[in-house]
């Protein structure tokens, strides 16, 4: 009797081909984008969305063509932070095309999709065993919007990550093995330590590493127009890769972010100028030939 | 998964698939030898794990489930007004028309942004004293919103 090796092909429906036939649209998708760079960390509340975007905003004052795509799906921040929320979705020739903030930034955001008062959820008749595919499909969901928006011609296309070490290394999994990860800590042991086990999880993956960035270095106190510390001055816990540069807290750029407006048009603050050297090392370090 | 008419030894091929019934779908396969003829009755939850990678089950020119309820989007569930597929955004006034090329293009996009993309240009083409939606409108609406 024939075994299962001995018959070519599946059941019929061709599942495997699918599959491949989407990770093939996604290449296609994003082949006129010269830099994919995941924005992650493993802890969550680190800034790293608010990074993502304030990186975004001062390449693209440098001339860059650049876009995020924002895949928290679960809990989306973009929109608000770009001010795409209420973003129209106008369909192109092929695909739909990308809504951008007023400075020409490309974002893709559930937050403009589904209202904040609203969670994410699928239909599916296997809802109460969400656990036993929920992951799956929202990676499907990622291969849609990759395969479906038009990313076109990019220097940049960073995409925001969710937390969670284990995803992290997921999204190094899925995502182009071309795609470099960044990762942001703050200094405090605690979100070190799990920003160490994202280091460790990627350490086992071909994706490039270019660096941390330690966000909410001390904050910006505008009484005194000085840093000072948020968090006591201890580092026991090694990265074991570059830092590309501090960021300070700043209040001022909370409240910035919570009304989608970029930090671009204040320039001349410390963390403005944290951020210029954070995206200048960014580049150095994508032009360099060698991984770290 | 493959199966195989024992008594022929022969890889059964793929017929019909029908049409979800709470998750569950009747899949018929066939011995192309003999013509006996089978039906697999799939888990809800199995094919739920399956249908997660976004793919059709089923044959090529078939029309079930590439969704688990059969039904368009997924979010359709949660977007405050908005139906499945052919939402209209139910302004007042005259209905806006979508011509067949404008169709055309709004069926070429994710099914979970399609309702939004709906109303958006269809408030738009209001706003700016249309009624009709075509190729030109959605153009206009491109390089109004600056993509």
């Amino acid at each position: 009797m024939k075994t299962y090796y001995d018959i070519v092909g599946d059941g019929g429906s061709r599942v495997l081909d699918q599959v491949i036939e989407q990770r093939a649209r996604i290449t296609d998708g994003l082949a006129g984008v010269r830099q994919l760079v995941a924005v992650g960390s493993g802890k969550g509340g680190v800034g790293k969305s608010t990074l993502t975007l304030q990186l975004a905003n001062v390449l693209r004052c440098r001339g860059l063509r650049v876009a995020i795509l924002d895949a928290d799906f679960n809990g989306p921040s973009q929109a608000r932070m770009a001010g795409v929320q209420g973003a129209v979705f106008v369909p192109g020739n092929r695909k739909v095309s990308l809504p951008r903030t007023g400075s020409g930034i490309g974002v893709f955001s559930m937050g403009s999709v589904i209202p904040e008062s609203e969670a994410l959820d699928f239909e599916s008749a296997a809802r109460g065993e969400s656990h036993t595919w929920r992951a799956t499909r929202e990676f499907t969901l990622l291969t849609e919007i990759l395969g479906s928006f038009e990313w076109g011609e990019l220097d940049f296309l960073l995409f925001d990550l969710p937390p969670g070490a284990e995803r992290t290394v997921q999204y190094a999994d899925f995502l182009p093995p071309r795609t470099s990860f960044l990762l942001v800590t703050i200094p405090s042991e605690v979100a070190r330590g799990v920003v160490a086990r994202s280091v460790a999880a990627l350490s086992t993956r071909s994706n490039r590493v270019l660096g941390y960035v330690e966000n909410m270095s001390g904050y910006f106190c505008r009484d005194c127009n000085a840093i000072k510390p948020l968090f006591p001055a201890t580092q026991s816990t090694e990265l074991r890769i570059r830092c590309l540069g501090t960021v300070p807290f700043d209040p001022e750029l909370a409240l910035l972010c919570d009304r989608g407006i970029p930090l671009t048009e204040h320039p001349e603050t410390p963390i403005g100028r944290a951020l210029d050297d954070v995206a200048q090392q960014l580049l150095n370090s994508l032009e360099s030939e060698s991984p770290q | 998964m493959k199966f195989l008419c024992v008594p022929c030894d022969t890889p059964m091929k793929l017929q019909t698939v029908g049409p979800p019934d709470r998750g569950s779908l009747s899949v018929v396969y066939s011995c192309p030898e003999c013509g006996y003829e089978m039906a697999m009755l799939t888990n809800a939850y199995e094919t739920q794990v399956v249908q997660s990678l976004g793919v059709r089950i089923g044959p090529e020119n078939s029309v079930a489930a590439s969704s688990p309820s059969g039904s368009g989007c997924p979010f359709t569930a949660m977007v405050p007004g908005i139906e499945s597929g052919d939402a209209r955004a139910g302004q007042p006034g005259e209905p806006v028309r979508w011509t067949a090329a404008a169709e055309a293009r709004l069926a070429n996009i994710p099914e979970f942004v399609r309702p939004m993309a709906r109303t958006g240009i269809e408030r738009f083409a209001k706003e700016n004293g249309t009624v009709e939606i075509d190729e030109k409108v959605l153009d206009a609406a491109r390089e109004f919103f600056g993509m």
